[in-house]
């Protein structure tokens, strides 16, 4: 069996399912014998997905327009060079 | 401008609505970049106006500077403008200039000085000798929202701690878990070896678990995993 440090090191690919599926298995064995790492993945899983989150709220989302003086600069700067 | 010059002939037509069939680009979007490959000034102001919303929100997101991120709004639309023909519709247009802005933001931040940042060694999991996992318990802080976070707060809370790694982890976790970019093609973009990038994503997203720990409680956080 995998220790907590080697299934560490497959997590992500784990996660990611890109293991072959020998390791996958070995992975899957892993989280059912051990409670620390299964409660860790879990959190770790979380995490990934409290990050896509953060940047899917209205006010982050892409603005309808950007101020005028910075078009301007834009337009400014292309015919400077 | 000639009203014969604004015509845009058939096999023109017909050569950006195959771009458009391969890439879904719209039509909007074909009649931009064949004005852009053109050099029509206006095809730069729509191009400016239509794509900057997005290009400024990558570049605060890559360089967490508004200023540094106003220059290279302006650096990303003339890297826009230079390299469209070297846009080949294989990708959806606004993917395409999202690309070009996160390159502009890496280039911006090789030119900087390198901030000070916290070290995420002790934020990584620990091992004892048999390999076995040492659980280690964070502190939490004794914070006002604490323990009731409301959705954008937590949101906050995310963002501020994804702005604490250091940038050499900070970067693959907003290409790859933010922006969606593989494995190959965060290695790529970074120029750096897919293992280190599967190492570096591994480390990022373990430390960031650290850091919410000590404000977030995972048995109220109801996300979809």
């Amino acid at each position: 069996m995998l220790t907590c440090k080697q299934f560490d090191e497959f997590m992500a690919d784990y996660l990611g399912d890109g293991l072959p599926i020998w390791q996958k298995y070995m992975c899957w064995l892993h989280v059912k014998m051990c409670r620390e790492c299964a409660y860790f993945m879990q959190q770790y899983r979380k995490t990934i997905a409290l990050g896509k989150n953060a940047f899917e709220s209205p006010d982050d989302a892409v603005p309808d327009s950007v101020p005028e003086e910075l078009v301007k600069a834009a337009m400014a700067h292309r015919k400077s060079r | 401008m000639t009203h014969a010059q604004d015509v845009i002939t058939e096999s023109e037509i017909a050569g950006q609505l195959e771009i458009a069939c391969e890439s879904r680009t719209s039509d909007a979007e074909a009649v931009l970049i064949h004005s852009l490959r053109s050099r029509e000034d206006s095809g730069y102001e729509t191009l400016v106006r239509s794509y900057g919303p997005l290009v400024m929100a990558t570049a605060n997101r890559y360089l967490r500077s508004q200023d540094d991120a106003a220059d290279c709004f302006q650096d990303t639309f003339i890297a826009i403008f230079e390299s469209i023909d070297s846009f080949q519709g294989r990708s959806p247009f606004r993917f395409w200039v999202r690309g070009v802005t996160i390159n502009q933001c890496l280039m911006t931040l090789r030119k900087r000085k390198r901030r000070r940042e916290e070290s995420i060694e002790h934020m990584l999991p620990m091992f004892n000798d048999r390999g076995r996992r040492i659980e280690v318990a964070s502190p939490r802080q004794k914070s006002e929202i604490g323990e009731s976070l409301d959705a954008e707060q937590r949101r906050q809370v995310v963002r501020e701690n994804i702005d604490r790694l250091p940038d050499k982890y900070r970067l693959v976790l907003l290409l790859r878990d933010i922006d969606g970019y593989s494995t190959r093609e965060a290695a790529s973009i970074l120029g750096i070896e897919v293992n280190a990038v599967k190492t570096r994503l591994h480390r990022a997203r373990s430390a960031l678990k650290h850091m919410l720990e000590q404000t977030i409680d995972w048995k109220h956080c109801h996300v979809d995993v």
